[in-house]
């Protein structure tokens, strides 16, 4: 089931440092994208039917047509490397295993969009791993892949690590942007939208680091290559971080399309110790859970998760077997939102926190069944109503988890109940 | 005149100005869009979600008000059910959270939460777990107290340190319901505008360490005013109240809005000028440190200008357009002649690019409308040979070195005529007391040549008279504002074509009058 697209040199030693990585290909493409016309470029990875894959799948060529036509201010790049949603692991390994991957794809872009600045925001918790991505832009700018005169060609570009300070948020992708220009990381309204006015004010296109990786291949074996991989509207192959009760977690390399199921059974070993299916977190905290029943029927591709209720987010799958607490682990999801709100919008800064209360009340068996509908109401009370996504992120994902393990929750307050009457 | 455009609101024709957010715009023919962060000095920021709206049009279902213009045809939806429940939801947010103190809260009664909880939620808590504990009574410097725990996040203090004062002492730390609007450690608000962010405050988040426990706003009645405590003539409201068996006491002045002069904005030390017109008044006349009859002292001023062998009148740089006015007229029978010497109610290089001036009075400007002589050498050449000095609240000891005032006080008689007590009126053999602006009304000019009228706000238990009547008492004869006014269209060119009676709210351009009468 396992390809090797993006993951091509992970497994080759040494394949973070220039000289190996060239010996396999590195900035093989560059020849060939410099011979194109930017707008040619584009065209290719709109054709390869590239989706973002921070999570919200949005077409990456098409992305990058809606940086104005003609502005006399710099364009940027934004690499979004703050890979912070909880279960998800697949960016740092082009970080650590083939960060000249990324270099070379951020040059594929930044020619595409006629930037000369990228900013790669790396998560601050990523502490190894900026040392990796720095030594390979340093090896990058010392060849001449990076700088004035990008492979000899006549194109300028530089590239920036900029270490986040381990929010959350930050990973949003305006948030981000304000960070970057050293404010505090809180989301902006939009509109604007960054392509028209992002960092400094300026037009900026703000890809995930594994669309920008994914660019090389593209750019190399052409849109048909790509689109081979995958189903009609989710092209190509993307890296599924595998975790939960499972006998191998880990990160693997798949193309869209394949069964869940089938997935979990012949890629990642199966449950541990024969366990029943509880759940899946198909990709990323922030999704609607799947109970094992719908399971079933879901493919690993945005089409198939949509019609299921959820979204394929950001790859992150997480198992859960019979032996996971859903009302525990629901405590643990929103304690992680209200932790990494902004703190911003009212709603998201004052409901995570009461959502979180009423969890831990019910945890401590003094709940009532009122608590269950009350937290479903304030799922529905701060759900896009706030700049950005976050509390979205967590109330769909608790809905889901209250809808479909209402039982659980009652099952705690029933036991309330019943202590509270021994008392 | 602004353009105008036609939009729906709850399906309703209405016609608002274009180039405003649908906050102003819509707020402006009446229709109210609660907000607690948006601020017209300060801009949109978006943070509260109170003023989400719908638009028909195929936007995003739902919009801030606060960041979204209005446009021609633009159907805003203001009484669904849905905005309706959006509402109720951010106040309950709002509230889970707030210490609900309104009892010991000075915000009570101007309070936004309250004013929204009764229009927009009115709905029962249903908070049963424990609230977010933060800090409370902190002293953030420039007399500002805060309490974190009723502040509602909305950041307006910390917009307005940032966009206005340019100072930013303030910032929020901390993410989540543990954000909280704090100073840097040591570094406390210092600029001189700061208490404005008491004003800025929707909620009880920022008092006053002036004005807190001191009274209950709704005890408070709000006159309209303007601050005398420099030449911008900042428009502010006089909050006052007379308590039971009390005198009519002012509390506070806060900036009243006034695009034209000072914006929402006023200076904290013209805020704090309030406690001049309380405070160290002069309450009763004297002849010789001898308290007596206010008749009994005006016939004593009288006989004194009789028997004077040349008499000189200085007019106070505070006084109003019919002041001066009348004064000129009154000069002009008992054959007096007129300064208005007073530099030192100016401080060179204490005033900035906002609002602060560096003159401290509030109508030098008509002195030179009048023709009225402030300069060192007038006054000299007047008070030369002159045994009689009488001062309409000019406190000459601002202007004059001790020698030269001494010198002037053992050639002269000083008889004052004024609202307050200092050194210099110590000085006098004759005090006559009359109302503080606060109490009068009048006309003033300030620094931008802009002609504002103001009214009487405060009615004392015992009136003092309007230094107008006492002007007329001395022989004068101007008899009312009235007639002043009447006598200064009458005789004064510039004022020809200005309706002093017909004073609009934000004041006349003098300068742009004249250049229309010119043109014409």
């Amino acid at each position: 089931m396992q390809v090797k697209v993006l993951s091509a040199k992970f497994d080759i030693p040494d394949a973070n440092t220039l000289e190996v990585a060239k010996k396999h290909g590195a900035y093989a493409t560059l020849d060939k994208i410099f011979a194109m016309q930017p707008e040619e470029v584009t065209e290719i990875v709109k054709e390869s039917g590239l989706r973002g894959r921070g999570g919200a799948g949005f077409p990456t060529g098409l992305k990058w047509t809606f940086l104005p036509k003609d502005t006399d201010k710099p364009v940027y790049l934004a690499v979004n490397s703050d890979e912070s949603e909880p279960a998800t692991f697949k960016d740092r390994y082009i970080l650590v295993r083939d960060p000249h991957l990324l270099i070379e794809g951020i040059i594929i872009c930044c020619y595409a969009i006629r930037s000369h600045a990228a900013y790669i925001y790396i998560r601050g918790e990523y502490t190894s791993q900026v040392k990796v991505l720095q030594a390979a832009i340093d090896e990058a700018y010392a060849a001449g892949y990076l700088g004035e005169s990008v492979a000899g060609f006549d194109f300028q570009l530089d590239v920036t690590v900029h270490r986040g300070a381990g929010a959350y948020i930050c990973g949003e992708e305006t948030a981000l942007l304000e960070s970057v220009e050293g404010k505090k990381g809180q989301p902006r309204s939009k509109p604007p939208f960054p392509a028209v006015e992002g960092l400094y004010g300026c037009p900026t296109i703000i890809n995930n680091v594994q669309s920008i990786s994914s660019l090389p291949f593209i750019l190399a074996n052409g849109a048909a290559a790509y689109k081979a991989y995958g189903t009609e509207k989710s092209a190509g192959t993307h890296l599924f971080g595998i975790s939960g009760l499972v006998k191998k977690p880990g990160m693997y390399e798949l193309p869209f399309g394949l069964p869940i199921l089938d997935v979990l059974e012949q890629v990642a070993g199966g449950l541990r110790d024969n366990r029943t299916l509880k759940g899946i977190i198909p990709g990323g905290s922030s999704t609607p859970v799947l109970t094992a029943e719908e399971a079933k029927t879901v493919t690993l591709d945005y089409e198939s998760m949509a019609a299921h209720g959820t979204m394929f987010g950001s790859g992150g799958i997480v198992v859960l077997d019979d032996t996971v607490d859903i009302v525990k682990l629901v405590e643990n999801l929103i304690h992680f939102y209200h932790h990494e709100s902004c703190g911003q919008c009212t709603p998201c800064r004052e409901g995570l926190g009461w959502m979180l209360k009423i969890v831990q009340k019910i945890l401590n068996y003094e709940g009532t069944m009122a608590d269950i509908d009350l937290l479903l109401e304030l799922c529905d009370n701060i759900e896009m109503k706030t700049v950005c996504v976050l509390s979205a992120a967590c109330t769909m994902s608790t809905r889901s988890y209250l809808n479909k393990f209402r039982s659980e929750f009652e099952a705690y307050i029933a036991h309330s109940a019943s202590k509270h009457a021994t008392m | 005149m602004a353009e105008k455009v036609k939009l729906f609101v709850n399906g309703q024709e209405v016609e608002v100005e274009s180039g405003k957010n649908l906050i102003d715009a819509i707020g402006a023919i009446g229709i109210e869009i609660p907000h607690l962060c948006y601020h017209p000095a300060l801009g949109a920021d978006g943070n509260c979600r109170l003023c989400l709206v719908g638009i028909e049009d195929g936007r995003p279902p739902l919009v801030p008000a606060c960041k979204t213009r209005v446009a021609e045809g633009m159907k805003v939806q203001l009484d669904t059910g849905k905005i309706k429940k959006i509402q109720q939801d951010i106040m309950e947010f709002e509230l889970i959270n707030h210490p609900i103190d309104c009892p010991v809260c000075d915000q009570a009664g101007e309070c936004k939460l309250q004013d929204y909880y009764m229009r927009y939620d009115a709905q029962p808590s249903r908070m049963t777990v424990k609230q977010v504990l933060k800090s409370k009574k902190l002293d953030f410097g420039c007399g500002v107290v805060h309490d974190q725990e009723r502040c509602v996040l909305c950041a307006r203090c910390v917009r307005f340190t940032r966009l206005i004062t340019k100072t930013g002492e303030l910032g929020i730390v901390n993410r989540t319901d543990y954000a909280r609007v704090e100073i840097f450690p040591g570094r406390p608000l210092n600029n001189r505008y700061a208490l404005n962010v008491v004003d800025l405050c929707p909620v009880g988040a920022m008092t006053s360490q002036d004005f807190r426990f001191k009274q209950r706003v709704w005890f408070l009645t709000k006159s309209p005013s303007i601050c005398h405590g420099c030449s911008k003539g900042c428009n502010i409201f006089i909050d006052h109240n007379r308590e039971k068996y009390k005198d009519d006491i002012i509390y506070r002045f806060r900036p009243r809005h006034n695009e034209k002069v000072n914006g929402y904005f006023m200076c904290d030390d013209g805020r704090m000028t309030y406690k001049l017109e309380n405070d160290n008044r002069l309450l009763g006349a004297m002849i010789d440190k001898r308290e007596t009859g206010f008749n009994e002292a005006v016939e004593a001023v009288r006989r004194e200008l009789s028997q004077a062998a040349k008499t000189v009148i200085l007019v106070s740089p505070n006084a109003s357009l019919e002041q001066m006015y009348a004064l000129q007229q009154f000069a002009g029978t008992i054959n007096a002649q007129v300064s208005g010497f007073s530099d030192g109610y100016i401080k060179n290089g204490d005033g900035d690019d906002f609002l602060i001036q560096d003159d401290k009075s509030a109508n030098r400007a008509t002195f030179h409308l009048l023709g009225i002589d402030d300069t060192r050498a007038g006054f000299d050449t007047a008070v030369a040979g002159a045994d009689l000095l009488l001062s309409f609240d000019n406190d000459l000891s601002l202007s004059l070195p001790q020698t030269d005032l001494d010198q002037l006080l053992g050639q002269v008689k000083l008889i004052t005529v004024g609202s307050r007590q200092n050194d210099f009126v110590t000085k006098a053999s004759i005090k006559l007391p009359v109302a503080s602006f606060s109490e009068d009304s009048g006309s003033i000019i300030n620094c931008d040549g802009r002609l504002q009228r103001y009214d009487a706000a405060v009615i004392k238990n015992e009136p003092m008279p309007s230094m107008i009547a006492a002007i007329n008492m001395l022989g004068g004869g101007i008899v009312s504002h009235q007639e002043a006014r009447e006598g200064l269209q009458a005789n004064v060119p510039k004022l020809k074509d200005i309706d002093l009676d017909q004073v609009p709210g934000d004041g006349i351009a003098l300068t742009e009058n004249e250049v229309a009468h010119v043109a014409a």
